[in-house]
């Protein structure tokens, strides 16, 4: 149950009355009755709650940073009309529109709501319980009670990176056609034979081929393609830290600083862990790698697997990819590079591209990558990628008072064992990719197509 | 494939809000154990003896602090004991014969229409108005502590009671008094004849109390004092004093003042308000709660470097670390093998920048500022050298 402000409103007039009227005590007790009649009645007389019957409908999947609707129908089974106030309860970084709703539902009718989320995190979001306040024909009191109609929408990652992939994808085609007209070199496959045109190698001329036909025949060749792509994400603890600015504002996270005037000191806003911009570059990746004809492969890995997508097919990869990745958060524990290790090599048999995705700590790869990465690069060719920081970049810039020098020089430390830890990697023969967040996804498709180039797949 | 999709989604919807019924099932025990102990609480509070608050000195107060015991020993010798709690009562028992007045309490009575009762009086305690009550008494700034005292005089009331529980304030009588019970520059015990009876006056009424009267000769000395033979007046604080009240104008109090409706209508108040809160405070739903993730920006480890270094004034690893970066960035600009010396380096640098290269080695490779000044300039001189050679 539940009361309305006309029975505030009734009790406060009350004391007017109990003021001015000749029996005080009387007119109190008589107050009091007939606020409580009317209570009574109200409740007696509201259509009721629980009978109540709730119907779903609308999207499941909606990408971050845009909007989705789900459709609510409130059905109503009793003999009387349900008027009133109807919240549909979803978790905050849902961002659900309106958070509450008028309803007048006759009786044996149903009316629908439109809710409209506006998701500020990735993950899967459900709706916790829709609440009736039904309110009775004097306006005094109303019954009030839950429901539970369950829905869930899946936030997607929003894959901003995408703006990318036309000129990566024209890239590869000129990849792709440079090849038919040269020489055959590493990492090329045949392709077809055609006719010879003038500037095309001689040494390419398929002899047998022209003996059988009364045409110069040449061969072409072309990128391999089936190569296998392995992405391995880092879901430990270094992913969690926040780099850059957020692209679409996070829950928690005022995005001016909640409207006040904030100063230079101000602490810039955290922006988005490395677990997304590493989830970006993925995506990227695996759109430009399913495009050239390779088979992608996906792994989560912190100290178990938390996402494997493996075999599928190109046109359903990125959405496969995108709904494992959905529901993946950095967990607060060192990553167990071990047991990725295991994890990786159970999983690929053959020959693939490892692209791992983690953060070049000098600190956490010493103890945990390096012991095991010749068991991994001595069969596979791994690409180690990591999210810098441009915070830091900007720290060791600033040089100008004795406070930032300090900052500065430890800037310079965190850069230098970046520096380093990637020259080791390298030695080991691992390709190194460090960007800042907003050019790791284009600097990992460079590299991957690089390798593609040099047919080191 | 092991991809994980959103779960099926249900369409059917069920109420969650507990019924009357759950909510009885589920609150029974809580109730039951509410009732029994609002039960023993009422039971326990019936059965105990009605205490007031305790009246020292009182004949009718069986408490520690009350005198029954010695009013009932009085009345088994045969003396009338006569509980008034009024001067005009009193006044009224003195009419019928020669009585004793014993005085426990002046703080609600006029003393001055005390005085005019005549016969023995005995008077118990530093009361308001002793000097009154008792005229050549003499209080000394001293203050006895209570305990066993001997009389040391001789009075025969006190000789024969012996030694008893006393303190108090010290007094001195007037001349021709006899005082017992010495401590200080005066006695504990002063009687003198006054206004046709005689007055005693006792500075603590401690030895009279039902706690006490059973020590030493405590009691012998309150029958001595009192148990005369004749009747005993024995005058009390009032059971209800008057309430203070202050008088405005035309002797109405603001209480006369206000009309009665005002009491109810701030019931009615209270009850709007209670009425309010309730629609204020009622949830529409349950709270919802969610799992966030944790929020902390990368770069948190570096800036708590950079504190550390500019707490301790860690000038040297601080300049290491400058001098290492841009070493660190210089040696492949100057087309050398990752491992060079700092010789090599030097040299190298030296020839690129046509500097002196003792000071581009003490600039590298020399000791670490000596203050937070020649630290910036050290990193300003690393800065230069390396825009020298990127941008020559």
């Amino acid at each position: 149950m539940a009361l309305t402000g006309r029975a505030g409103l009734l009790a406060a007039l009350g004391i007017a009355v109990v003021l001015f009227a000749p029996r005080p005590g009387a007119a109190l007790a008589g107050v009091c009755l007939l606020l409580a009649a009317g209570v009574l009645v109200d409740l007696a007389f509201a259509g009721a709650v629980r009978p109540l019957r709730f119907h779903r409908s609308g999207e499941t999947l909606v990408r971050l940073g845009q909007r989705a609707t789900v459709e609510l129908v409130v059905e109503n089974p009793g003999g009387r009309r349900v008027r009133g106030l109807l919240r549909d309860a979803w978790p905050p970084s849902a961002g659900a529109t309106p958070r509450t709703a008028e309803i007048d539902v006759p009786a044996g009718e149903r009316r629908r709501i439109v809710v409209t989320l506006a998701p500020t995190r990735r993950g899967d979001r459900s709706s916790a319980a829709v609440t009736v306040r039904s309110v009775g024909p004097l306006g005094l009191a109303a019954r009030q009670g839950s429901h539970q109609a369950p829905w869930t929408v899946r936030v997607l990652p929003p894959f901003l990176s995408r703006k990318h992939l036309p000129s990566r994808l024209a890239r590869l085609r000129e990849l792709d056609g440079r090849h038919p007209a040269l020489v055959r070199g590493q990492g090329t496959e045949f392709d077809s034979l055609r006719e010879y045109v003038v500037g095309d190698d001689v040494r390419s001329i398929d002899w047998r081929a022209t003996a059988r036909r009364n045409d110069v025949v040449v061969r072409t060749w072309r990128p391999e393609r089936d190569r296998r792509v392995l992405i391995v994400l880092d879901t430990g603890r270094t992913s969690a830290g926040r780099v850059g600015e957020a692209p679409i504002p996070m829950a928690g996270a005022a995005p001016t600083g909640g409207g006040l005037p904030t100063g230079p000191d101000a602490l810039p806003t955290p922006g988005w862990p490395r677990l997304d911009w590493s989830m970006d570059a993925a995506l990227l990746l695996a759109a430009l790698a399913a495009r050239a004809g390779d088979r992608v492969d996906f792994l989560a890995h912190d100290r178990a697997v938390r996402a494997w997508v493996s075999g599928a097919s190109r046109t359903e990869l990125l959405s496969s990819l995108v709904s494992a990745m959905a529901p993946i958060e950095a967990e607060l524990v060192e990553a167990d590079a071990q047991a990725m290790v295991a994890a990786v090599l159970s999983r690929a048999k053959r020959r693939c591209l490892v692209v791992l995705l983690t953060d070049l700590n000098a600190a956490a790869l010493d103890e945990g990558l390096m012991p095991v990465l010749p068991q991994l690069s001595s069969r596979h060719l791994v690409l180690v990628a990591g999210v810098s920081d441009p915070r830091v970049a900007a720290m060791a810039g600033r040089r100008g008072t004795a406070e930032e020098v300090y900052d500065a020089a430890a800037a310079e430390q965190a850069q230098l064992g970046r520096r380093r830890i990637t020259a080791r990697l390298r030695r080991h023969g691992v390709e190194v990719v460090d960007a800042p967040p907003d050019d790791i996804a284009p600097a990992l498709a460079d590299a991957y197509l690089a390798l593609k180039a040099a047919g080191r797949l | 494939m092991s991809v994980q999709t959103p779960a099926p989604q249900a369409v059917e919807s069920s109420a969650t809000s507990p019924t009357v019924r759950s909510v009885w099932r589920s609150g029974r025990g809580i109730a039951l154990v509410g009732v029994l102990v609002v039960l023993a609480a009422v039971i326990g509070l019936l059965i105990s003896p009605d205490r007031g608050p305790a009246r020292p000195l009182d004949p009718g107060d069986a408490s520690l602090s009350g005198s029954k015991a010695l009013a009932e020993l009085l009345r088994d010798r045969g003396v009338t004991v006569d509980r008034v709690d009024s001067v005009p009562a009193a006044a009224a028992k003195a009419a019928t014969g020669d009585r004793v007045l014993l005085i426990t309490d002046t703080a609600y009575h006029d003393e001055f229409a005390l005085t005019r009762i005549p016969g023995d009086r005995v008077i118990v305690g530093d009361l308001v108005g002793l000097p009154v009550l008792a005229p050549g008494i003499r209080m000394e700034p001293d203050y006895a502590r209570a305990r066993s005292r001997e009389p040391e005089c001789g009075l025969p009331a006190a000789t024969a009671a012996g030694s008893a529980y006393l303190g108090g304030p010290v007094m001195n009588g007037p001349g021709g008094a006899t005082a017992c019970y010495p401590a200080g520059d005066g006695h504990l015990l002063v009687r003198f004849p006054y206004g046709g009876g005689v007055t005693t006056v006792v500075a603590d009424g401690g030895f009279m109390t039902n706690q006490r009267l059973a020590e030493d000769g405590n009691a012998a000395l309150a029958l001595n004092l009192i148990g005369t033979g004749k009747p005993v007046t024995w005058l009390v604080r009032p059971d209800e004093p008057p309430a203070v009240d202050l008088p405005g104008e035309e002797g109405r109090s603001m209480h006369d003042l206000m009309p009665g409706s005002i009491r109810w209508a701030v019931y009615m108040a209270i009850i709007a308000l209670a009425v309010t809160a309730f629609w204020r405070g009622r949830r529409l739903g349950p709270v919802v709660a969610e799992r966030l993730p944790v929020i902390v920006r990368a770069a948190e480890t570096v800036e708590g470097r950079g504190r550390l270094y500019r707490a301790r004034r860690a000038r040297e690893r601080a300049a290491d670390a400058l001098r290492e970066g841009t070493v660190d960035r210089l040696v492949p600009r100057l087309g050398l093998a990752s491992g060079a010396g700092r010789h090599e380096v030097v040299a190298a640098l030296a020839a690129r920048t046509g500097q002196d290269p003792q000071q581009l080695g003490a600039l590298l490779y020399g000791p670490p500022p000596a203050d937070d000044p020649g630290l910036v300039a050290l990193a300003g001189h690393l800065d230069a050298i390396e825009r020298q050679v990127i941008e020559p």
